[in-house]
């Protein structure tokens, strides 16, 4: 009798409750099942990106249970509000919230991934944490919906729910990168570091002579390319806009800039080597090379940004074209022209590739002493290292160059945008 | 100067024009020098060059079996980078208020500036070493290492890509749609995706461009075998190679017909980039037109 009592009250009671009009606890239900689902998709992803399984028994019983629940109370919720409308998302909502309920709570433990024995568990391990991320990240769209009473606002939620979940999986690798770098490789940067010869394949002394090496590339590479850089940019821009020949010379310029690293070198080590040696000569011309369409760019870039009216005012009072260019349109555009500059230098600092068979050696170059002689660089004696991993201790020395080539890089990067931000002229 | 002043622009003028042809004599010189090495190789080897058969001690240098890796991986990238890239890129264009904007853009392009060498280091020490523990691999140099490498590589370039050509719909567009009574959102899939869909997709050929040619990010991570794995589909214990690791690996002790052989490997890489790259800016072009109008 008194079951029953309970029962029809406890109905009532839930009747009560969604009533259409009863918005302030459909808006709790639904925050918390956002605020629920998401916290299952950052578990799903730390099981993932850890490889072992976050969270105890208890919490996993916890919010299975609480998933139980509110599937429940949700699944009411989308069937009193929505009778047949939305059968579809229905339907995807019960299975997902099913799937999320089942496997939180059941997941034993002992499928975790120290037993190195069951190997297929590690996989089944791998498999479900990836389906919480989906579940979790799907379950908590899904609830965005009620929120907003399923009007198209409702979709738009769920929409940029999921966009900001990608935005952060895009950052993610970014933050493990460089933090992973800086934090294992800043401990390594002493003065002995920067200034002491290469030994012992690397597991000793320092890295002075790549350093200088790079640090000659880059030199290098502005002579080579900045001149050509600007001469093209200055030809497309100003004397000749349109017609065939510029036509081609910007698709030669396109393709310039796609061609893979690996094939600029595999270029000077049939053209330059031969004439020059496995020399720095050899590295800066194809460096050069692999710059130039940046430099082109950028510079096209900064010319264009400068007003007709400038130049005309130039004109006007009768100067030539070439005094134009040389007094109007250069000066506003350098800092432009400089900044594709400095990054173009920033990307030859970091290749390997276009070196590796043309201009450097691991060891014992040390610091060069004319165009022809081999030289050391950074980007090649951390693949070097990287080489050497696991078989010497090289792991500290590695870190550390990593370090040094990251912060030679990201720094040039930051010059560069510095510049771009310091003297951008506004017209 | 005693030149007088017309003949000296002329001059200038020409001076200008023999620097800006430089670019055109790079590639031809680029394709003329490849092509001349790898010449060789498919004088010798016929359409075998594309076959499997890679057997240095017989002689037997068909790089089939790298143009399959090179595909796998690619694809396995894009499967990353694609999806997450265009949805940065709608994040970033659309959603994200100016000074969210402002921070972000840079902080993807860094991403883009990461030295493919310390992708590559990252990969040995991270990620090969993450997936041989977790996916209980053999040794965890796979082509799902390489993928997923590769795709963090090509998102930079889709992402501020994508940005770009959603940015340069009009904004008139949008404006049209939202007062109709369309959601942001609505807009954005309705109109702002499908007008700018030839310069996301120009991004989308760029970066399959970018993470074909890729190379010692990727040659570090692949197991370098240069052989199809059984079954093929299998990303998880499967060791293959690219063209470029193939190139990067051998370059060093190949003599005779390999030499030849690789650079036939380049020549194709090269042909494929060239094509990617062209496409790439027609798609380009054709947004341009289509804006210039409106």
């Amino acid at each position: 009798m008194n079951l029953r009592k309970g029962y029809s009250y406890s109905k009532g009671f839930l009747k009560e409750l969604f009533k259409r009009d009863n918005w302030e606890f459909k808006k709790i239900i639904c925050i918390i099942s956002i605020v629920f689902s998401s916290l299952v998709a950052i578990i799903g992803f730390a099981s993932v990106a850890m490889s072992v399984y976050v969270g105890d028994m208890l919490l996993k019983i916890l919010l299975g249970t609480i998933a139980i629940l509110l599937s429940i109370l949700l699944f009411y919720s989308y069937v009193k509000l929505h009778k047949k409308k939305e059968l579809a998302s229905l339907i995807v909502f019960v299975v997902i919230v099913f799937l999320l309920a089942y496997y939180m709570p059941l997941f034993p433990p002992q499928y975790g991934l120290r037993s190195y024995d069951v190997d297929a568990s590690i996989l089944k391990f791998m498999i479900i944490s990836i389906i919480l991320i989906i579940v979790g990240i799907l379950s908590a769209s899904f609830s965005m919906k009620p929120l907003y009473n399923f009007t198209s606002k409702s979709s738009q939620a769920s929409a940029y729910y999921f966009l900001t979940v990608a935005i952060l999986l895009i950052l993610y690798p970014l933050v493990i990168i460089v933090g992973n770098i800086v934090s294992n490789g800043i401990g390594g940067i002493s003065w002995e570091f920067l200034t002491q010869d290469v030994s012992r394949h690397g597991t000793k002394g320092g890295v002075f002579p790549a350093l200088v090496g790079t640090l000659l590339i880059m030199i290098g590479t502005v002579f080579i390319a900045l001149p050509l850089g600007i001469g093209c940019a200055v030809y497309l821009q100003e004397y000749a806009k349109k017609g065939k020949i510029v036509k081609v010379i910007r698709i030669a310029v396109d393709i310039l800039q796609g061609i893979p690293s690996i094939v600029h070198g595999l270029f000077g080590l049939a053209f330059f080597v031969p004439i020059f040696g496995i020399s720095l000569l050899s590295g800066i011309l194809i460096m050069g090379f692999l710059t130039l369409p940046i430099i082109i760019r950028a510079s096209e870039e900064a010319l264009r940004s400068v007003p007709l009216s400038l130049r005309e005012g130039s004109y006007a009072v009768g100067a030539t074209k070439w005094q134009t260019i040389r007094r109007v349109v250069l000066p506003p555009a350098l800092p432009g022209i400089i900044t594709g500059t400095v990054l173009g230098v920033g990307r030859a600092a970091g290749e390997t590739a276009p070196i590796m068979f043309t201009a450097v050696v691991f060891m014992g170059a040390g610091v060069p002493t004319d165009l022809f002689s081999p030289i050391q660089a950074l980007p090649y004696h951390l693949l070097e290292l990287t080489r050497y991993i696991g078989a010497y201790p090289v792991d500290q020395n590695a870190w550390t160059t990593a370090f040094l080539l990251l912060a030679v890089v990201l720094g040039m990067n930051a010059i560069a945008i510095i510049i771009r931000e310091k003297y951008r002229v506004e017209f | 100067m005693l030149l007088p002043r017309s003949l000296k622009e002329e001059l200038i003028k020409y001076l200008f024009f023999s620097v800006a042809a430089v670019s055109i004599f790079i590639i031809f010189f680029i394709f003329f020098f490849l092509f001349q090495e790898a010449f060789p190789a498919f004088q010798e080897m016929g359409w075998d060059i594309f076959s499997t058969n890679w057997n240095v001690s017989e002689g037997q240098y068909g790089i089939g079996a790298a143009i399959f890796g090179t595909i796998i991986v690619t694809i396995g990238a894009m499967l990353i980078a694609i999806p997450l890239g265009i949805l940065g890129a709608i994040f970033l264009s659309e959603l994200a208020p100016y000074r969210l904007r402002v921070i972000l853009k840079p902080i993807i392009e860094l991403l883009a500036g990461v030295p493919s060498i310390v992708y590559g280091f990252i990969g040995v020490v991270l990620i090969v070493r993450y997936l041989q523990v977790s996916f209980d691999m053999l040794s965890g140099y796979s082509f799902l290492a390489g993928s997923l490498i590769l795709g963090v590589m090509a998102l930079p370039i889709i992402i501020s890509m994508s940005d770009d050509a959603m940015k340069a719909v009009p904004r008139s567009y949008k404006e049209a749609s939202l007062a109709l009574g369309a959601t942001k959102w609505e807009t954005i899939k309705k109109v702002t995706m499908p007008s700018s869909i030839s310069g996301i997709s120009a991004a989308v050929v760029l970066g399959i461009g970018r993470a074909v040619g890729e190379t010692m990010a990727v040659s570090l991570v692949l197991g370098n075998v240069m052989k199809i794995p059984i079954p093929p589909w299998d990303m998880f214990e499967s060791t293959g190679t690219t063209l470029t690791s193939l190139i990067v690996r051998d370059m060093g002790e190949a003599t005779g017909l390999q030499v030849n052989a690789l650079f036939a490997g380049a020549t194709i890489l090269f042909v494929i980039v060239a094509i990617m790259s062209i496409s790439s800016n027609i798609l380009r072009e054709r947004v341009e037109k289509k804006f210039k109008g409106g």
